[in-house]
């Protein structure tokens, strides 16, 4: 399977659920998922498109947008082709539904982020903060309007 | 010989606890009576020949700790030797960046070693932070948290460079100047 058969695969069975669906090159393609329809969509690539791989979880703010995204990486053993996922969460109260039912080694990205990003994955096993210590939880460090970097309590040492 | 940290009586007390025509002497006040003669100079010798340091690596510069402790660089011959429990060593090194996650690990582990006991920071990220100044998750300004002796700057220093802190970390304890005793 190459690429523009997998898209067109994907499109057709999740006709509104798949918006954007672009092949960037033979090994690269983008797509926009409903994130209501997340899980079902990787249900699907993993049970029939043979994407067996889930390469990262992250998230991206887009503050003028007053939106989210969570990003998926999914790759496959059986064609040289690398799908990038995205959905879009509205800024006040992200939440999408956890894919660790599906791909397990989604544990710990989902948790990281969670704990930079904010974003709330529903049913996950286990949603506790992976590197950061407990009380940092809601700060968020990597949201634009984070305002705890830079970290001006060091003495100058100068 | 460790050092026992003194406990805050007040006056009153001790002329209650005196006996006439008997001296009676605590532990403390042998200590301190110690710490003036030139005895502490002969103790000071021998824990300065004796500086073991804790294996406890936490970045890059751990590696080079590491080979610092072994055969090429060969600590032995001042008698700087890797322990790996805190309870049998005198030397903390924070080698490395220091997170807020962290630091209460490294507390515990600074707690459980016996007195004397001494720290070097070694590295740009344990001094200052490094490559990670001013981030959110590291913790600035270890030397309020920490009596650090000997600051080894490097990204990461070479093991020379560790020797050179561990020689003048045995040169401030001989010449009573360290932090990790009250003199």
């Amino acid at each position: 399977m190459d690429v523009t058969e997998i898209l067109k695969s994907l499109t057709g069975k999740f006709p509104e659920a798949i918006s954007e669906a672009t092949a960037d090159s033979e090994i690269r393609a983008r797509a926009y998922v409903d994130k209501e329809k997340a899980k079902e969509v990787c249900q699907y690539l993993k049970d029939a498109l043979q994407f067996d791989h889930l390469c990262s979880v992250c998230g991206v703010d887009y503050i003028k947008r007053n939106e989210l995204e969570v990003v998926y990486h999914i790759a496959s053993y059986d064609h040289p082709v690398v799908l990038m996922l995205k959905a879009r969460l509205p800024r006040d109260s992200p939440e999408v539904e956890s894919i660790v039912s599906v791909y397990w080694n989604a544990n710990w990205y989902e948790r990281e982020t969670y704990e930079l990003f904010g974003i709330l994955f529903k049913n996950h096993p286990n949603l506790k903060p992976l590197v950061l210590p407990e009380d940092m939880l809601g700060e968020w460090p990597l949201r634009k309007d984070y305002e705890g970097f830079p970290n001006k309590t060091a003495r100058n040492l100068v | 010989m460790g050092e026992v940290k003194e406990k805050k009586t007040s006056k009153s007390d001790e002329i209650s606890e005196e006996i006439p025509g008997v001296i009676t002497t605590t532990t403390s006040a042998i200590h301190n009576l110690i710490k003036k003669s030139k005895a502490q100079d002969i103790i000071n010798w021998g824990r300065k020949n004796s500086l073991w340091f804790m294996t406890q690596p936490m970045g890059c510069c751990g590696v080079e700790m590491i080979a610092t402790g072994c055969a090429h660089y060969d600590t032995d011959r001042f008698g700087i030797i890797p322990r790996n429990s805190p309870r049998q060593a005198d030397v903390m090194i924070i080698s490395g960046y220091v997170t807020k996650k962290y630091l209460p690990a490294l507390k515990r582990l600074w707690e459980q070693m016996p007195a004397p006991k001494w720290v070097i920071s070694m590295g740009d990220c344990s001094i200052s932070g490094g490559p990670f100044y001013e981030s959110y998750s590291t913790v600035q300004n270890i030397d309020e948290i920490f009596p650090i002796d000997v600051y080894i700057p490097g990204c990461p220093p070479r093991p020379e460079a560790l020797l050179q802190g561990f020689v003048e970390l045995q040169e401030k304890i001989k010449a009573k100047k360290d932090r990790g005793t009250e003199y």
